[in-house]
Parts: structure tokens; C-alpha cells; sequence
């Protein structure tokens, strides 16, 4: 009986001196995976222009019903992403998703992209629902934000650079 | 009974008429052969090459006529060494069709790659992904990749405007020709075409404007990929993001069937707005098809110019009060009033707010008075068409008149049925007093002078070649409009085509009787119910208490304004604050139609049920229930919540609609062609009619009672005096109206004012097409564009109805040219 | 071999093409016969008995095709088909150029013989000087009292229009050339209905080639026996070859059907330039499948089944001949541009197919002999067969296929 006794309290006594696991958060915070969902982000094209081009299939491969899409036209004077079509309006809800990804499958040009930020908390529900402003990242440092006045005839195509895989 | 012949399709035997095409025969079997260029309503063309099926046919023994068999007993036979068109041919006895054989499917699958090799990876672009039948039919039948090197595809024109409506774009365009053989068979105008050849064919517009056509909306509907689309649907909403409710366009008295989709937007701070108009499938009344004025002119009834609060005028000026404050006032001023009561309401309104209003009326022993200009309505309730009338089953034997009215700018969708009865074989007997689209189809044109319409119409009842088609043809129907006519002419007109039909037996049976190409949508409803038309409409509103509903005398007419003020008491109840509110002592908000339920009754007779598809403005309140809270003031008691209650009591009340009921008006019955969700690809985009085809009224003929009809009255001041210029109204499909004033989309085609003389005249005013003079009339003056007509006579000018000129009937007119030469009237 | 020439006659006579010089070597004298001595089911029995073939390329039994036009819907047309836009093909523009009245002679003859008093003749659009030479023709014809009202003293009248077309090959094929003459786009009609019940403007129409008709006079003036016994049991009569290609002498010979090859080619043709071996014959102009030459086929007759036994139609016999300083993928690189770019773009198969092939083609010569382009092209090729709309689509195939196929070292470099 002796031997369980001091087995079982030597386990205790050991794991007193082994290296804990935890991590003190938020001083210490665990490095994400390449592959990690978090906090959705509307990327843009090297040249400024957003690469949302309003399509809506997002909203409707997300599972949730949390993606809101309205589209509107791209003129040269005013123009947000290449090609004809833009996101006027572009809603997540950030309590109805559920972090999946559907959506970033989804987009035929990368724009819409789970990133890394998991640091999503509110304290009323209707911030929950971020809008295009919120999702949008910012535009690269040499290239104008949106909307952006171009010359015609250039981003006439809604994928500029579409070409047959090489590989 | 037409010849049936039984062939085998996949394996399954079906038997079908004699001359049917084999892509039809397989989609009564319920066997889907995938199809881009062939659609049910035309010609099949054998272009895309989609529906390539394998066709066996029985070897025949030339001696004996009969199949020769094999040595199964069952018949040889023999196939082409190549795959053969489903839509280019005709069923026959015992043919053998394979549509999912091995060589049938690499054939739909290289057609598909074909397509695609050249089709733009638009589908998060374009509008049609959703509902593209290439989409569908890919998914279905394509090959899973493509093998066609993606930078050398071919790079066109992506937004074409074919005309401010309709956008092309050139690379989706699979050249399929559904668009242009629309134009050519269906819609009658050849305004599209093909230009260049090969891989270079690409879609152009023939005309200027461009894409000149009234019916240019539905090519949209049947292009089987997103090359066509609207302007006003242009990235709108996703098509499963749509919600869609069945209603009637409020346009016109054809009553096309169609469905409001509608969509909760933030662009429209979180309203749920109608975000598109679509064609829904009636085959008795417009088929698959509608024109482009209902298609795109509904945006009224979101106009931010509506009425949300009642008004009550306090010390001369209007200002909001509660519902109940205002239907107190309204009810009171009545309940005073009594018989000086006039309602004066227009067919805008649905037959319940019409039936609650004459019921009001009544009840006080007041007058209802219907605001039209035209007449005859009642006469179209004795021998209007009948039960069973259907435009599609007119052919040879039918004689279809029609006077003083320019189908194609009055009810587009009619001019479509009444060309495609002539095609069928029926006879058109054209009478107008100026040239329209339709004379090209008549079998007969009579030129008549302004003012000669009665004397036109009894020439009908003689003999001669005219006589003859009329009176000895089977069927008779005869459509009778406006034009040039204000109500004692039109109702004099009526008067004589209901005589010439009772005379010559044209009444009381299908496909036979007099038909009112109204103005407005429920006109005939309004009639139905017992409204009737004021002749001296300022006469009997002197010293009465007004309740004017869905009606603005004042800002159709400035002798109305002055006899609206010389009235006791004025209730206007309206989406709008219109010139006739604004002088109202009561302004009631009541809702548009697209915001509750309802019936209209068509020019043709048939009671049609239109449903909620937006929420109602906060504030606002269906009319008849409106008219029922005045009425409880008044100590009148009628229903005012359930529109259905209100059908139901209109339906006990008035014969002609004895029986029906909302219930009977939502039944359906399997249509052809198919159309609908998973058969876009072979009827189009139009809806299916899931929500009710209407019914048709009976007219007193048909029920066979006893009536006597009318003399005609004599009317005067219909011909151009010597030396004066007689101005006469006609109406133009796009105008000023409430209406559709406030589609933007449709401002070219509006245009401005215009006034269209003979040749002669303008040489005379020293003016030429396009130039500007001054129109008086009315003691109103406007600057107007000049327009040249050589089809009329000289004394007389055509003066567009709604377009901001008070005409409503013929009146002496004035013109004054910019320059030096002026001819005073 | 033929020393007098019946369809080149101007080969022999010289000024042929002038009126009196026609008529005084018996021009006119059959249609005279046919109009005031024949009935129009005896001129069509004697066509028939003749074995008079299309020459246009079909090589369908005139007389039958002339029987089957509708008798219960009039009026009838004849066209003449001179749009002569098959690459190679150059015989029916030395014949009207030539010996005109014989060809008019010929329409004349064929419009009696199906009961038309109106015919056609379609030229193609770069042919006007011939077209207004032609009416120059017509017109002395009118003034000799041989076109006209009243024929001979008949009442069988007849009138000759031409018409111009404006560059496209497709209008060739009958049903695109009536929509052509009817004002239309020229694209082909779906048949059935064919001409003969629905031509033009929706009456009967008989179409045939020009080569076919400038026969008729002769067939009609001479017998119809005396035609079937020259050339061979299957094709009877004489042909216009269009010989070019890597010949010496190219041009138009003509020659009784059964000449072969070798014959053609080294006798009439001067043989190959410096001498080299034949590698290939196209005998149908750009439509052909090639033949890959050896011993054999240069001995094989030239008549529509002989040459069909070689694994490709004698067509219009524009025989274009092809030696080993020509590389095949050159050739199709030829002639698929050309299909490309003369598609109408009607049917799907051949609009979206000769475009695919045209960049497969040029991307092969451009150095991308890797065998999956070929093998692609090879098989797009043979997936547009058996599903175009009209001919067109089904012969830009042919040459591809056949070279791909029967020359596979050529594109494998």
C-alpha cells in the first residue's frame, strides 16, 4: 500500500517541477500557423486598386448567411477595383461566422482572406458587424488608396493578370 | 384530332401530335435535351448544335409502305452516320432517339467546350450567374476541363450599349441569334442584327436609337447567357438573393402577368425594394413576354416624394395630422355632405378600393364618378369579350378590328397578340386616322379624318370587301381606343362597335366582342363596378364635397383647378402630394399596389390577383381600408381589413363577377411551354405562374340577358373648323406621367413635348421637323418640339397626352413659330 | 486523250467568246433543238442517260438532281454557282472568261429543262469585271433573239441576271449562296428543306456549278451516248483539272475522267519542279484529304470512286501537288486560316473549332511540336466532324486529320 502511496504522490511531486505549458497570455502570445483562420481581410492589388470585385459568391458559399454583398459599377473616375464591378457595400457578421473559410475558397481573386487577428471581442452586438471600411487593408505605401481616378482602357478586365497556369 | 405518332425516346415510348419537334416531344417525356439557340416560341434554326442526338428511323419497304424487320421482329433501322439536330426535326412514326448515347453525349460535351473556348470567365462578373442556362447546361453536360490555352481566347467589348436599355457584352455572346429572331418573328421589329462573320460575329443594333424597340426587355429574359442584360438590373443582387412575389403590371389594361424581385438592401438604408421586374408565364394573356414601360418604369412607388402622413389644412395651409384626426375630418365632412357627395376616383385603384368606394357612394346616395376621358365602358360590360376569349387561340375565321388606337404605344403586349393572330390567319381591320405600327399586318387599312370615327365603325355592318370580313367572319372581336377622342367621342365610338358587334352576332361567345384599350390598369374594373364618367365634369363638382382617390384633376387640367376650388370640401387620397392635394382640405397617404394585395380586372375581362412585395410605407394604408375608416365616420360600415373580405362582397354584389373569389383567382394549371427554375435554359427567365392565371368576367351577352343598347349621341366639335387648327390628344407609350416619370432610366425614350403637323402645315408655319414653336391650348402655353406626320390631315396637330400639355380631348390649339410666319387659330 | 477540247473551246477556236464565232461553230443550235423539238422531262432523261456528275465537288447525278424539283410549287429558278472560292480551283473562271456563250447556253438549257424563266448566275464578289463581261454576253444573247420572251417562236421565255457576292467563301455552299441573292447574310440553311422543294425565295431551285453546265450544250447537241462513252464507267465525260501546286506547268487541262495521275502531272503538268518526288496530292483543293503519293496512286485513275478507294474525293479536282520541299504542318497551317477565316460563324463546332485549330497550328509552327498540341489538334479536329451545320465545317477537317494522320513525321520535329 505503501508503494501505490508514494507512486501515485511521486506523479504529483514531478509534475510540480515539469515545464508547464501555459502560456502567460497576453504578455506571451502563441505564434499562429500559416494555415490559421482569424479575422477576415479584404486584400488589395500591389497598385492599390481592392480586389473584391463584388461577386457575392462568398456570401453565398458561407455556411452562416454572414457575408452581405452589394455590387456597383467601376468608372474610370471613380474606381475601386479593376474591371466593371466593385463591392459598394461588403458586411461580415462576425457572430454568425464560424471561422471556416468557405469564403476564402471561394473567391476567384484572393481578395477575401482569413487572416490572423483571433482578438475579436465586443461588448455590443452591433459592432459585431464589420463593414467594408473595417475589412479593407490599407494600401500599400507607393500606391494610392481607393477610389482612384485611372486612365481608360486599362483595368478593363476584372482579373488582370489571368493566364493559363504554367505549371 | 391532329395525327399522333408514338417514337421511343431514351427507351421510353411517347406519343405526341404530328409535326412536333423532337426537342418538344423528349420535353413531354420529361427527358431534358440540353438546347442554347432553339426556343419554343420560334423558329428553330439548328445553329449551336447542343441538342445533337442520335435519330434512328424505320427502314420503309418502298412496295408496301410498312417497316421491313430484323430478325427481332422489331423494325431495322437506320441511322445518319452524323449526329442530328433535336430542334430542326419533326417527330415521325417509330423513330428511335438516343439523347444520352455515347456519341450523343462527346457531342453535347464538345459543344460545350466549343462554347467555352471563346466564353470570358465572367460568371462573378456578370449579372445572368445564378440563372445562365450555360452555367446549368455546363455543369450538366460539359467536359470537366478545358484544353483551350486561356491566353489566346478571344478579347471584345465588354459593355456595349445597345441603346440606353439593353447592355452587350460581345465576349459572353454565344451567337445563338435568340435575340435577333425575337426582334424579327415575335416583336415584329428587325432592329438587331449580326455583323461580321466567323469568330468576329458579334450582336449590333440596327437602329437609331438604338435597339428601337418597345420589347427590347426580353431578349434579356431568353439570352442563355449574361451578353444581354439590363441597365437597370445592372449588378443589382445575386439572383438566389432575390425574394419574388407574383403581381400584375399597373401600367396598361393588358395586365401582363409578372413578378417583383425584391431584395433587403443596405444601399437602401436596410428597405426592402423591388430590385427588378420579371415576365411571369400567362399564356391567355402575355405569354412569356412584357414591354420595357412595366419592365422598368415601377420605380414610383419607392419614390422618396411619397405621402407618409395625413394632412389636415389649418388656417389655409396643409399640415400632418393622426390617421385619426384626418378620417375624422374626411368622414365628418361627408356625413355633411351626404348626397353633395362626389367620389371621384380613376382605374389606378384595385377593384376592392373601387368597390369600397362606390358602396360609400351609395350608401349616402352621392355620385361615383370615374376620372377617365374615355367612354364605353359600361358597353363593354354587355357585350364585352367573353369567357374563354384568348388572343393565341385567334386565327383564321377571327376578324380582329381596331379603331382610333395605336396598339403598339397603348398596350404593346395586345399589338404582340393581335400580329401573331394575323400570322395565324385571322384578319385585321386597321382603322386609324394616322399611320401605325400595326397597318403593316392588316389586311385592311381605312384612313379615316379626325372626327369620322361612328360614320368608320357603321361602314363595318355594310356591305363590300371590308363588310364582308367583318360581318361574315366566324369571330369578331373589335378593340376600340382614344385616339384623337375625348370621352363623348370615344363613348360615341364605343356606342357604334358595340352596335356593329350586336348586329352582326359578335357577342356573348368566346373569342367574340368589344374590347377598351383603356388608359389606365383597371379602367374596365372601375366600369364594372358601376363608376361611370361626368361629361361636364366641372359642373357636377360645383359646391359638392370632393374625396378624389388615385385621380389629379387639378394637375391635368387648370378648368379643374378653378372648379376644385368652387367645391364645399376637397379629400385627395394619394401615393403623391399632387396638384389636387395641395388644394385638398384632407390629404390621406394610401399605399401603392405593389405594398398590398388587390385585383385588377383587364381590358380583356379577366380578374387578376396581385400580391404584397414590399412592406408597406410606414404610415401609409391600403385605399380601401382607408375608405372604410372615413366611413365609419359617416356612420357607413363597410370591411377594411381583409382585401379578400372586400372581393368577396364585391363578388356577391355584382354579377358579373359571381362566383369568384381569391381563391379561385390563384388556381393554376400546367402551361406550355415549360418554363422555370430548372427549364431556364429552354423557355428563358420568365417566371412560372405559381400564383394564379385569373378569371375572366362574363358579360351581360354572355350570360344571355336582355339589353338594349344605346344610340349613338352626336358629338361635335370633332372636325377642324376652316382656318383653325384642331388639336387632337393621342398617347405615346413612355410620357410624363406619375408613373413613369420617375424611371430615369427611360428618359430618352420620354423625350420632350412635342406637337406633329402635316407636312403642309409646317411649310406654312414656316417650321421644320425638330425645330420649336409655341402651343397654345387651353389658355396654357409650352415651347414644344416640332414632329412632321404626312399620314394626317392638314387642319389638324397631334398633341401628346401626359406630357405636360392639358389635353384631353380635341380643342382648339394655337402655334407660333420662334421665328417670323405665325398662324393664329 | 481528248485533241478537241468541249469545254475549253477556245483552246481550239480562238474568239470563241465572240458571238458570231459561237454561233458559226453551232452555237445555240441545242438550245434551239431543246426549246422548239423537246419536252423538259426528255431534256432531264437525256442529262440523266449522259452520267453527267456535279462538278462543283459533290459529283451528284445532274439529270436526278434536276428530277427532283418540286412540281407543284412555281415558279423555279436555276442558279449557276460561279462562286469558285475553293482554293485551287480556277477552271469555271477560264470558262466564262473564255467560252461564255457555252456556259450561258448551258443555263439556258438547264432552265428549260426544270421549267424556270428566271435564272441566276452567283459570282463571287472579286469576279465583277467577269460579271459585267458576262452581261456584255447576256445582253448580245438578248439582241440575238436567244434570251428573251417568246424563244423560237414559243412561248418559253427566259431571262439571265448575274449577281455579285462580296467575298465570302461560304457562299459557295447552295443554300448560303440563295440567301446571299435573297439579300441576306449568307449563311447556310438547315435541310432538309432543300432547294429543290424550298430555293429560292422559298420556290424550287435547281443550283449547279458552271463546269456542269457549259457540258449541257454539247450532251444535248451531240447524244447523250456519245457523252457516257467517253471518260469512265463511273464518271462519265470529260473534266477541267485545275493542276498546281509544285508543278511545272500549271493550269487548267482538260481531260477525259480516267486520266491518271501520272498523266496529268508529268504529261500535261510538265512534271515536278527540279525534278523531286510527288509527297502528296490534294485532289479536291483545300478541302481535300491529302493522298500520300506513292507508285500506285500516281497510276490510279482520276474518277470520283477510284480515287475514292484512296481514302479521299475527287471533288472539283483541283488537283494541288505536293513534294517533299513541303513540310505538311505548313500546309494546313494554310488552310486552316483560310476555313477560319471564311467560317460564317453560324454553327457552333466549326465558328468556335476552325479558331481553336488556327491558334493549335500556329502554336505547333511557332515550335511547340510537343505531341499534346498535335494529339489536341488531331482531336479537335475530329470533334467538330459529324456536327457542323453545313460542309464547310466538316471539310476544314479533312486536310488536318488526313495530314496529321498519314504524314505524322511532319510534326514531329
Amino acid at each position: 500500500m505503501l508503494r501505490e502511496l508514494t507512486r501515485g504522490l511521486g506523479t504529483t511531486l514531478r509534475s510540480m517541477f515539469e515545464r508547464p505549458v501555459t502560456v502567460q497570455y497576453p504578455e506571451e502570445k502563441r505564434p499562429v500557423r500559416p494555415r490559421f483562420r482569424g479575422r477576415h481581410v479584404l486584400k488589395r492589388y500591389d497598385n492599390g486598386l481592392e480586389k473584391c470585385i463584388g461577386c457575392a459568391l462568398c456570401a453565398a458559399a458561407c455556411p452562416a448567411d454572414a457575408i452581405f454583398v452589394e455590387a456597383s459599377e467601376n468608372t474610370d473616375e471613380k474606381r475601386f477595383s479593376p474591371g466593371e464591378r466593385y463591392a459598394s457595400t461588403y458586411e461580415i457578421n462576425m457572430l454568425r461566422c464560424i471561422y471556416c473559410g468557405f469564403c476564402e475558397d471561394a473567391c476567384p481573386t484572393e481578395a477575401i482572406v482569413l487572416g490572423d487577428n483571433y482578438e475579436l471581442s465586443f461588448t455590443d452586438r452591433r459592432e459585431a458587424i464589420y463593414d467594408k471600411n473595417m475589412l479593407l487593408e490599407p494600401a500599400p505605401a507607393e500606391a494610392q488608396t481607393t477610389p482612384q481616378k485611372t486612365p481608360s482602357g486599362v483595368f478593363t478586365r476584372s482579373v488582370p493578370d489571368m493566364k493559363d497556369p504554367q505549371d | 384530332m391532329t395525327k399522333q405518332v408514338t417514337l421511343t425516346i431514351d427507351g421510353k415510348q411517347v406519343t405526341v401530335p404530328d409535326g412536333m419537334l423532337v426537342v418538344d416531344a423528349a420535353k413531354e417525356a420529361g427527358i431534358d435535351i440540353p438546347v442554347f439557340c432553339y426556343h419554343p416560341k420560334m423558329e428553330p434554326v439548328g445553329m449551336c448544335r447542343m441538342c445533337l442526338v442520335e435519330i434512328g428511323r424505320p427502314v420503309m419497304d418502298r412496295t408496301t409502305g410498312k417497316p421491313i424487320l430484323d430478325d427481332k421482329g422489331e423494325p431495322k433501322l437506320q441511322f445518319l452516320p452524323k449526329l442530328e439536330t433535336a430542334c430542326t426535326n419533326p417527330v415521325s412514326e417509330g423513330m428511335v432517339v438516343y439523347t444520352q448515347s455515347e456519341k450523343a453525349e462527346a457531342g453535347q460535351k464538345s459543344t460545350i467546350e466549343f462554347l467555352l473556348t471563346s466564353h470570358p470567365l465572367d460568371c462573378p462578373i456578370c449579372d445572368k450567374g445564378g440563372e445562365c442556362p450555360l452555367q446549368n447546361l455546363t455543369m450538366a453536360y460539359g467536359p470537366g476541363k478545358s484544353r483551350f490555352l486561356f491566353d489566346e481566347k478571344m478579347h471584345l467589348a465588354k459593355m456595349v450599349p445597345l441603346g440606353e436599355l439593353i447592355y452587350l457584352d460581345q465576349e459572353r455572346c454565344i451567337q445563338c441569334a435568340r435575340c435577333i429572331r425575337f426582334q424579327d418573328e415575335v416583336a415584329g421589329d428587325a432592329v438587331l442584327g449580326f455583323d461580321e462573320r466567323g469568330r468576329s460575329t458579334q450582336i449590333v443594333s440596327l437602329s437609331d436609337p438604338g435597339f428601337d424597340s418597345v420589347f427590347s426587355g426580353n431578349t434579356t429574359d431568353i439570352c442563355p447567357v449574361g451578353a444581354l442584360t439590363t441597365a437597370d438590373f445592372r449588378f443589382g443582387a445575386r439572383p438566389w438573393e432575390l425574394s419574388s412575389s407574383a403581381s400584375i403590371c399597373s401600367q396598361c389594361p393588358v395586365g401582363c402577368n409578372i413578378t417583383f424581385n425584391t431584395r433587403r438592401e443596405a444601399m437602401s438604408d436596410g428597405k426592402i425594394v423591388i430590385k427588378r421586374v420579371m415576365p411571369r408565364q400567362n399564356e391567355e394573356v402575355n405569354e412569356i413576354w412584357m414591354c420595357d414601360k412595366g419592365r422598368f418604369a415601377y420605380h414610383y412607388a419607392e419614390s422618396e416624394k411619397r405621402l407618409s402622413k395625413p394632412l389636415i389644412r389649418k388656417d389655409g395651409k396643409l399640415s400632418r395630422a393622426s390617421w385619426d384626426a384626418a378620417t375624422q375630418a374626411a368622414g365628418e365632412a361627408i356625413a355633411k355632405a351626404k348626397k353633395d357627395l362626389v367620389v371621384l376616383a380613376s382605374g389606378r385603384l384595385s377593384n376592392e378600393d373601387l368597390f369600397n368606394l362606390k358602396s360609400f357612394a351609395d350608401q349616402v346616395e352621392g355620385k361615383a364618378v370615374l376620372y377617365t376621358h374615355m367612354g364605353g365602358g359600361d358597353l363593354v360590360s354587355l357585350v364585352g369579350v367573353g369567357q374563354g376569349t384568348n388572343f393565341g387561340a385567334m386565327g383564321a375565321g377571327t376578324t380582329i378590328v381596331v379603331v382610333a388606337s395605336d396598339l403598339y404605344e397603348e398596350a404593346p403586349v395586345w399589338y404582340l397578340r393581335v400580329k401573331q393572330a394575323v400570322q395565324r390567319g385571322a384578319a385585321l381591320i386597321v382603322a386609324n386616322p394616322r399611320e401605325t405600327k400595326l397597318d403593316r399586318y392588316a389586311s385592311f387599312v381605312i384612313r379615316y379624318s379626325y372626327g369620322d370615327e361612328v360614320r368608320t365603325v357603321h361602314d363595318l355592318t355594310k356591305k363590300g370587301k371590308v363588310g364582308d370580313a367583318f360581318a361574315k367572319a366566324e369571330n369578331a372581336v373589335i378593340l376600340f381606343g382614344s385616339d384623337g377622342l375625348g370621352l363623348d367621342g370615344s363613348t360615341a365610338l364605343a356606342t357604334a362597335c358595340a352596335r356593329a358587334l350586336n348586329d352582326t352576332e359578335h357577342a356573348g361567345k368566346p373569342n367574340n366582342g368589344l374590347i377598351g384599350v383603356w388608359q389606365r390598369a383597371n379602367d374596365q374594373g372601375a366600369w364594372e363596378i358601376g363608376f361611370r364618367p361626368e361629361e361636364n365634369l366641372v359642373g357636377a363638382l360645383k359646391g359638392k364635397t370632393v374625396y378624389v382617390v388615385g385621380a389629379d384633376p387639378a394637375g391635368d387640367d387648370p378648368a379643374l383647378v378653378r372648379a376644385l376650388h368652387g367645391t364645399e370640401f376637397v379629400i385627395a387620397q394619394d401615393l403623391f402630394e399632387t396638384e389636387t392635394a395641395k388644394l385638398a382640405d384632407v390629404v390621406l397617404p394610401a399605399q401603392a399596389y405593389t405594398e398590398r394585395e388587390g385585383t385588377f380586372t383587364s381590358g380583356e375581362r379577366r380578374v387578376q390577383r396581385f400580391y404584397p412585395a414590399v412592406p408597406a410605407l410606414d404610415g401609409t394604408r391600403p385605399d380601401f381600408a382607408i375608405t372604410s375608416q372615413v366611413a365609419r365616420q359617416a356612420s357607413v360600415i363597410l370591411e377594411g381589413t381583409s382585401a379578400s373580405v372586400v372581393f368577396d362582397i364585391l363578388a356577391e354584389d355584382i354579377k358579373s363577377f359571381a362566383g369568384l373569389n381569391y381563391a379561385k383567382l390563384a388556381e393554376v394549371k400546367p402551361q406550355r411551354p415549360i418554363v422555370g427554375r430548372g427549364d431556364l435554359y429552354y423557355g428563358g427567365t420568365t417566371y412560372e405562374n405559381k400564383f394564379g392565371l385569373g378569371v375572366q368576367l362574363s358579360s351581360a351577352a354572355d350570360r344571355s340577358e336582355k339589353f338594349t343598347l344605346p344610340r349613338v349621341q352626336k358629338v361635335e366639335e370633332l372636325r377642324p373648323k376652316e382656318k383653325k387648327l384642331l388639336a387632337v390628344p393621342v398617347t405615346k407609350l413612355y410620357d410624363r406621367g406619375v408613373t413613369v416619370e420617375s424611371a430615369k432610366l427611360l428618359n430618352q425614350r420620354i423625350g420632350e413635348a412635342f406637337v406633329a403637323l402635316h407636312p403642309s402645315a409646317a411649310e406654312q408655319l414656316g417650321v421644320e421637323a425638330g425645330e420649336r414653336v409655341k402651343l397654345s391650348l387651353d389658355g396654357v402655353s409650352e415651347d414644344v418640339v416640332v414632329k412632321i406626320d404626312e399620314t394626317i390631315s392638314t387642319g389638324v396637330v397631334l398633341v401628346p397626352r401626359s406630357m405636360g400639355l392639358p389635353i384631353s380631348a380635341p380643342a382648339e390649339a394655337s402655334l407660333k413659330a420662334a421665328k417670323k410666319v405665325s398662324v393664329r387659330a | 486523250m481528248l485533241m478537241t477540247h468541249i469545254l475549253l473551246r477556245h483552246r481550239d477556236i480562238p474568239d470563241i467568246n465572240k458571238l458570231n464565232v459561237y454561233k458559226s461553230n453551232g452555237g445555240f443550235e441545242a438550245f434551239k433543238k431543246v426549246v422548239t423539238k423537246m419536252k423538259p422531262g426528255e431534256v432531264t432523261d437525256a442529262v440523266k442517260a449522259s452520267g453527267l456528275r456535279g462538278r462543283g465537288g459533290a459529283g451528284f447525278p445532274t439529270g436526278v438532281k434536276w428530277s427532283f424539283i418540286d412540281n407543284k410549287i412555281w415558279p423555279h429558278y436555276v442558279v449557276a454557282n460561279a462562286d469558285e472560292s475553293e482554293p485551287g480551283t480556277f477552271k469555271d473562271r477560264e470558262i466564262m472568261e473564255s467560252n461564255p456563250f457555252q456556259f450561258l447556253e448551258g443555263v439556258a438549257i438547264a432552265s428549260y429543262a426544270v421549267g424556270a424563266n428566271a435564272a441566276y448566275v452567283y459570282l463571287r464578289g472579286e469576279f465583277w469585271q467577269v460579271a459585267k463581261f458576262l452581261d456584255e454576253k447576256i445582253a448580245e444573247m438578248g439582241e440575238a433573239g436567244v434570251l428573251g420572251e417568246n424563244l423560237f417562236g414559243t412561248d418559253y421565255s427566259l431571262h439571265i441576271y448575274t449577281h455579285l457576292g462580296a467575298g465570302a467563301y461560304i457562299c459557295g455552299e447552295e443554300t448560303a449562296m440563295l440567301e446571299s441573292i435573297e439579300g441576306k447574310r449568307g449563311t447556310p440553311r438547315i435541310r432538309p428543306p432543300f432547294p429543290a422543294v424550298y430555293g429560292l425565295y422559298g420556290k424550287p431551285t435547281v443550283v449547279n456549278n458552271v463546269e456542269t453546265l457549259t457540258n449541257l450544250p454539247m450532251i444535248l447537241a451531240n447524244g447523250a451516248d456519245w457523252y457516257k462513252n467517253m471518260g469512265t464507267p463511273d464518271s462519265a465525260g470529260v473534266k477541267v483539272f485545275s493542276l498546281s501546286g509544285r508543278v511545272r506547268k500549271p493550269g487548267n487541262y482538260e481531260l477525259p475522267f480516267g486520266t491518271t495521275f501520272r498523266q496529268l502531272i508529268y504529261e500535261h503538268g510538265g512534271g515536278v519542279q527540279e525534278g523531286r518526288p510527288v509527297k502528296a496530292i490534294m485532289p479536291a483543293g483545300a478541302s481535300s484529304s491529302f493522298i500520300a503519293a506513292d507508285e500506285k496512286v500516281l497510276d490510279t485513275q482520276m474518277d470520283y470512286a477510284a480515287v475514292r478507294t484512296l481514302g479521299a474525293d475527287l471533288g472539283s479536282a483541283s488537283v494541288i501537288v505536293i513534294d517533299d520541299t513541303v513540310s505538311m504542318d505548313w500546309v494546313i497551317n494554310k488552310t486552316i486560316h483560310f476555313f477560319k477565316h471564311e467560317s460564317c460563324g453560324k454553327c457552333t463546332p466549326c465558328r468556335e473549332g476552325t479558331y481553336w485549330m488556327m491558334h493549335l497550328i500556329e502554336d505547333i509552327r511557332d515550335g511547340g511540336h510537343s505531341t499534346d498540341n498535335v494529339d489536341l489538334l488531331l482531336n479537335v479536329a475530329k470533334q467538330m466532324q459529324n456536327k457542323c451545320l453545313c460542309p464547310l465545317g466538316e471539310f476544314s477537317t479533312m486536310a488536318v486529320v488526313t495530314g496529321i494522320e498519314r504524314f505524322a513525321q511532319d510534326f514531329t520535329k
